[in-house]
């Protein structure tokens, strides 16, 4: 779950880390009466989680309350990459001397956290990295002791003289956050030195890890959605559904159960130029779950056909076709269902299923044919 | 022969009480897998399905000496205490079948099991299962799988049911079969794999069952371009149409800019010499001719 900035920076304050004097606001006259309160210029940033807000021109300056007025408003407006602004960050506006780059995030190659520093602050660090490979410093470190004086000093060796020293504190309060908010990264970016030699986190960010937010209840409100989608969200996650909406115009549901199978399903019905609609990736499904699982595809009036995807190892298609039928006997499907059956106790599943006019079919690719001719068919 | 999980696999339960533990507790006894004690706090005196039951790792230890592996069947929540426990007393091989583990947790585990100098499977994996040694570790339903010559690592526990079954239909039977599990962070990548079924003499080729996301298959490719990797390696992979920046399925499958992307692995694996394969069919196809 990524943090927006004002939250990253409140808990970057909270562990000693300086930020520049801001407030959020949610109007534009709020941002008035606090650049008034500043009494000079600020700097004006809208609250999304989408990245580059810089090059999409909306990061805006306020040289005095009356421009801080006009830029809010033009700001809480927009929308940026369908995410409707609607809350600032103003702050001072601070007089830098240079800017540089910090961050800590998870080397998956070497099962290490990975802290990363370069004196180009500012920019896309990926792209430093990888035309300039030499201006940036990766140092991994213990996850459980964090970063020991040697690697410190390599990791602080881009820079010079004294700010070695107060970078050096900057990467111990961040392996700090790092680890005590379970992130996937944390990034400064730019970290300035104001004029008076004092380092400063003038932007941040931090993603925390969603199998961790179990010990950051404080951290987890609803984002981006309404109460219902949320909600939603989580009850599929505690049944460990996974279900994901691919294509507004795609004819073809599937529910499968394992997510390697169900990515293969969809290889082979894109590869034969079918559309998946949506898919639903059941961890371990029983004829309770596989009738709950139904009612996710049956609302969905754009879908041409359904495909159901058993391959019963731990669990048995008599169970499943069970689930089935009684949806289907409650339930009218408004379209043409195809079931994939195979595994322990197949053919009692096979039975249960004609008993209310479902063929099944055995092998993968045939039952991925038929779903691309149905839906082809149906044009 | 298998890489691991063998005959002298003395196996312990943690978390052996619950009803996914009881119930492949008895599918592993079932098939012959040596269970020699099982763990739940609070739960010692106990049994399940003939295993005693203890408090703690290191309680089972002093009672059965002999367990060189551990299950894990607890929740993500409790999987870094209950693992590194069983590494503190010394158990070599531990398997963590949780998905959802934090990442932080997953990381010191994995620290902790290099340090101890030992083999962590998973997380977010269905375990592994060995034939001819008639010893499985974990939830792999047995009756798809048989002994014979291919070593199997995949990313995905569904998928391998469903590609393993078709090799056994086929006549062409493996060695070990491991889930490496689904996880962007797993103890057993691809690449150290590799190098166990180097190392086994019964193991003629090695089908890797990939999927978009990470870095692994490029790697397993490096080592095969190296030559540090001999046997014929063949692959199949998954993800080919998956839309960038979503989770499609395991959190590692997850394409972020141009690191894991189908076309990065399709590329370093042509230039390897694997094949690899493009439907399940195609799969025993190449099986075949690998081994004729």
């Amino acid at each position: 779950m990524r943090l927006y900035e004002y939250e990253a920076k409140e808990i970057f304050q909270k562990h000693g880390l300086a930020i520049p004097k801001g407030q959020v606001v949610d109007s534009a006259e709020e941002a008035r009466r606090f650049a008034s309160q500043i009494g000079g210029p600020v700097v004006i940033k809208p609250q999304v989680l989408t990245k580059k807000r810089g090059k999409a021109g909306a990061i805006r300056f306020g040289s005095d309350p009356d421009q801080a007025f006009r830029e809010s408003q033009l700001l809480l407006g927009m929308t940026l990459k369908e995410e409707k602004v609607s809350k600032l960050l103003v702050e001072e506006k601070v007089e830098i001397d240079k800017e540089f780059y910090v961050g800590m995030t998870i080397d998956y190659s070497f099962l290490r956290p990975v802290g990363i520093t370069s004196r180009s602050g500012g920019v896309d660090i990926e792209e430093v990295a990888e035309e300039k490979p030499a201006m940036v410093k990766k140092v991994r470190f213990s996850i459980s002791e964090g970063p020991t004086e040697e690697e410190l000093e390599e990791q602080v060796s881009v820079f010079k003289g004294s700010e070695q020293e107060s970078m050096r504190e900057v990467i111990k309060k961040l392996y700090q956050i790092f680890t005590e908010y379970d992130a996937e990264m944390v990034e400064i970016n730019p970290l300035a030195f104001t004029k008076h030699g004092e380092a400063m986190a003038l932007d941040a960010f931090l993603n925390v890890d969603d199998d961790s937010l179990f010990r950051h209840s404080d951290l987890v409100k609803p984002r981006g959605m309404t109460p219902e989608e949320f909600e939603f969200v989580q009850s599929l996650k505690e049944k460990k559904w996974k279900y994901i909406e691919m294509d507004p115009d795609g004819e073809i549901g599937i529910l499968s159960s394992g997510a390697g199978i169900t990515m293969a399903i969809l290889d082979m019905i894109n590869m034969h130029g079918g559309r998946p609609a949506n898919f639903l990736d059941t961890a371990q499904m029983n004829s309770e779950g596989i009738y709950k699982a139904f009612s996710l595809f049956a609302d969905n009036r754009k879908l041409k056909v359904l495909l159901v995807n058993i391959f019963a190892g731990l669990n048995r298609c008599d169970d499943l076709a069970m689930g089935i039928k009684k949806y289907l006997q409650e339930h009218p499907l408004r379209m043409p269902l195809v079931v994939r059956m195979i595994g322990y106790r197949e053919d009692e599943g096979k039975s249960i299923l004609k008993e209310i006019n479902v063929q099944t079919i055995r092998s993968l690719e045939d039952s991925v044919e038929k779903v691309i001719q149905i839906a082809k068919g149906a044009k | 022969m298998s890489i691991i999980g063998k005959r002298s696999t003395r196996v312990l339960i943690q978390g052996i009480t619950g009803n996914a533990a009881r119930l492949h507790t008895k599918n592993m006894l079932n098939y012959g897998t040596k269970i020699v004690a099982g763990v739940r706090p609070g739960g010692g005196g106990g049994e399940v399905h003939g295993v005693p039951v203890y408090d703690s790792v290191a309680q089972a230890i002093e009672k059965h000496p002999d367990i060189n592996a551990t299950i894990l069947f607890v929740p993500p929540k409790g999987t870094k205490e209950a693992a590194l426990e069983a590494l503190n007393a010394g158990i070599k091989l531990v398997v963590m079948v949780a998905e959802h583990v934090p990442l932080h947790d997953n990381l010191e585990i994995l620290e902790k099991g290099e340090k101890k100098g030992a083999l962590v499977i998973g997380p977010n994996t269905p375990g592994l299962i060995s034939p001819s040694e008639q010893t499985k570790l974990g939830f792999v339903p047995s009756q798809y799988f048989m002994p014979g010559p291919i070593g199997v690592a995949s990313r995905s526990g569904t998928l391998t049911y469903e590609i393993v079954s078709r090799l056994t239909l086929n006549g062409i039977g493996q060695t070990t079969c491991i889930g490496v599990g689904g996880d962007p962070i797993v103890g057993t990548p691809f690449p150290r794999i590799l190098h166990l079924f180097e190392k086994d003499s019964e193991t003629k080729a090695v089908l890797l069952i990939g999927e978009i996301g990470g870095t692994r298959e490029e790697e397993a490719a490096e080592l095969i371009k190296a030559r540090k990797i001999t046997k014929p390696v063949f692959s199949y992979l998954v993800g080919r149409t998956a839309p960038e920046g979503q989770r499609v399925g395991h959190a590692g499958a997850l394409i972020e800019g141009s690191r894991g992307t189908i076309e990065s692995k399709l590329a370093c694996f042509g230039e390897a010499g694997v094949r690899v394969a493009e439907t399940p069919a195609e799969v025993v196809q190449i099986a075949k001719e690998l081994l004729s």
